[in-house]
């Protein structure tokens, strides 16, 4: 059984639904206090993902995502100063996997998690108030980086998901930190205007990010981020226009499209582990 | 007080423009858009629908959990302006509205038969002046006493009458301002907010026309009761004729919109408010481009009272062609079949063959869109720039 762990607590706010669609990709999903983590109550090693889901982490104060970002950086889980970012500095070293959304995406940015381009997990690029000026809730249409490799997004061309956030523009400030991103395809998911063209067009491109970018991963592929909520569109019925797509095709899944970012993570690592038994079984045999 | 004499309007397309811009009917969305109304991914039906995201819907509708399909329907009924003529039926009124947007959006009465396990419930808000008559600071104490007892039999009234209870209340009883010698009284208003179970949020209905050729019914029957109408609030007046609910003929329509809805014969419903028949026409297209060809009956009925009348207990619905004859057949004078929705985008009315309202629905939607609270507190949209690309 994969297993998955979901923070909460300190405002997080979407833990439910982000269980939820580990359950229904086949995972085992565990929501637990942040706390209950830094105090070493839980060990994030006995989990397969890290899932950092969306909210308002402490009020959003000093910006969204930046509080928590700190605390996993310098609050150290145990008398030997370790922090919870060593930990999971050796969670991705094992091969596992991190993923955050909305909030949660805006804490690996923040943390240095995402790009991570030099390897020394610092900030690099950021994410701050829409263009707009303000929050909003609506639905976006992203497309899938051709060069990224990510298994999250294995065999995923489009995907229509609300965003629902106020800091969720994309700053990259350094040219050349752009052009490493752009290189190795680690702006994985661009906003979509009505052609099916990236666009920096309001509101197709809801907060006006560079590169009209709503995700990242790292060069690993292990750690993916995004701004919209892909567990928020689990079932078909979640889309504004799900009555007239329904009456046009009534055979259609009632599966929502955001469902198999969390079906291709559950199944690639099931996959993984798989492949290593039957190497592990032959070794044995011979 | 009178009906007002006021001066009809010549082109009608106009009103239902200044209708759709004005600020009790236009788009709410830069205010809708600011609230997560979608946080824990089980919203069914949001404030706004449509392929475009810009077709106002009647009820919110959220399912429970991931595990069941069972869920909430959840309504608002409010109409201060009535309060000027009559409190009981704008209490009445307002009570009526929250059923019937629950029953637009594919909800069910409650407590038709035994053990029906359909749970629904009222909170009310009661804001009115102070009704302690006092003979120097509320000489009129004694009528905004009266107002209010009118009500609350008007509550009595709606909830015998529908089997809906009441569970909780929150009443504010002494609006009243004061300042420079001057008092100000708020008019007696109500606001009921309504929850009622559905057994199947996948059955939930639409407000938004789905598909060319399905055809338009309005169900229930329309007065002469412009009273306190948002088209009277055009041209400045109040009018007396406000509108009065039946509550055995709405519960009895109510009943056979649920065994329509039971049948699968309800493309998209959408109760009537402000603005009436006209606006609730227009609202329906907003949702994808399309529009609608309607020929009004022949009722004795001013062409004013047809479009505009803020009568009760009444719904625009589509049916597919196919099942017009069952429809037909299990409403059978509660509907009055009015046309059929078009691929042209254009809203044509016609009255005895000649046009009385002949609009393209795009401009139609950018006028509501970009009315004076989008206006006032967001970004208002680009002429016909679609909120969403999934069209």
């Amino acid at each position: 059984m994969v297993r998955a762990l979901i923070l909460t607590g300190f405002g997080i706010n979407c833990e439910e639904e982000f269980a939820a669609a580990y359950r229904m990709a086949g995972a085992e999903p565990t929501i637990v206090h942040l706390n209950q983590v830094l105090h070493g109550q839980v060990s994030i090693h006995d989990f397969d993902t890290l899932n950092f889901p969306g909210g308002f982490s402490f009020g959003d104060d000093l910006g969204s995502g930046v509080v928590l970002a700190n605390k996993l950086r310098y609050r150290q889980t145990g008398a030997n100063g370790r922090t919870l970012l060593d930990d999971i500095k050796q969670f991705i070293a094992d091969g596992k996997f991190v993923l955050g959304i909305c909030n949660g995406f805006q804490v690996l940015v923040k943390l240095g998690l995402l790009p991570n381009l030099s390897g020394e997990m610092t900030p690099e690029v950021t994410l701050t108030h829409n263009a707009s000026g303000r929050y909003e809730d609506r639905w976006v249409t992203l497309r899938v980086n051709p060069k990224s490799h990510t298994p999250f997004l294995k065999g995923i061309d489009t995907l229509e998901v609300p965003v629902r956030h106020g800091e969720g523009r994309l700053v990259i400030s350094d040219a050349a930190i752009q052009q490493r991103i752009e290189t190795g395809g680690f702006n994985c998911l661009s906003y979509l205007d009505a052609s099916g063209d990236g666009t920096d067009i309001y509101p197709f491109n809801p907060n006006g990010a560079a590169l009209n970018c709503a995700g990242l991963t790292d060069p690993t592929g292990q750690v993916f981020g995004l701004m919209p909520h892909p567990e928020a569109f689990l079932s078909a019925y979640n889309h504004p226009d799900w009555a007239r797509r329904r009456r046009q095709n009534p055979s259609a899944t009632e599966e929502g499209e955001g469902l198999q970012i969390f079906k291709n993570i559950v199944e690639h690592i099931a996959h993984t582990r798989t492949a290593v038994a039957s190497v592990t079984e032959f070794a044995i045999q011979k | 007080m009178n009906k007002p004499h006021i001066m009809l309007p010549t082109d009608y397309t106009a009103t239902l423009g200044q209708l759709l811009g004005s600020l009790n009917i236009c788009s709410r969305e830069s205010v809708i858009r600011q609230y997560d109304h979608e946080v824990k991914g089980r919203t069914i039906v949001k404030p706004l629908m449509g392929a475009t995201g810009q077709a106002p819907q009647d009820a919110a509708v959220v399912r429970f959990n991931f595990e069941s399909w069972e869920g909430v329907a959840v309504s608002n009924g409010i109409l201060p302006r009535y309060g000027d003529l009559d409190a009981y039926h704008m209490s009445a009124g307002s009570f009526d509205e929250a059923v019937r947007q629950i029953i637009a959006v594919g909800g069910k009465l409650p407590n038709l038969t035994p053990g029906d396990g359909l749970f629904w419930s009222v909170n009310d808000n009661f804001c009115v002046p102070d009704s302690v008559y006092d003979p120097v600071s509320n000489p009129d104490g004694k009528q905004k006493l009266a107002k209010l007892v009118r009500m609350c039999e008007a509550l009595r009234d709606a909830t015998t009458a529908y089997c809906i209870p009441l569970t909780s209340g929150k009443d504010s009883m002494k609006n009243d301002f004061k300042a420079d010698g001057v008092k100000i009284s708020v008019p007696p208003t109500v606001l009921y907010s309504m929850t009622a179970k559905m057994e199947d949020v996948r059955r939930a209905i639409t407000s938004d026309f789905k598909q060319a050729d399905d055809v338009v019914y309005l169900l229930g029957e329309t007065y002469d009761e412009l009273g306190g109408s948002e088209f009277y609030a055009l041209h400045g007046e109040l009018g007396a004729n406000v509108p009065k609910v039946d509550f055995g003929k709405a519960k009895a329509l109510y009943t056979l919109v649920g065994q329509a809805n039971d049948q699968n014969l309800i493309q998209s419903c959408h109760d009537l408010s402000d603005g009436g028949l006209a606006v609730a026409l227009a609202e329906c297209t907003f949702g994808y481009h399309c529009g609608a060809s309607i020929d009004l009956p022949e009722t004795g009925l001013t062409l004013p009272a047809q479009l505009f009348s803020e009568s009760h207990s009444r719904f625009l619905a589509t049916v597919a062609p196919e099942d017009v004859v069952a429809f037909e057949a299990l409403l059978g004078s509660r509907a009055t079949r009015l046309g059929t929705v078009t691929k042209d985008v254009r809203l044509v009315v016609r009255l005895g063959g000649h046009e009385v309202i002949s609009a393209d629905t795009d401009v139609l939607r950018s006028v509501w869109t970009n009315g004076p609270v989008n206006r006032l507190l967001g970004v208002a949209s680009k002429e016909n720039l679609s909120h969403s690309n999934s069209l």
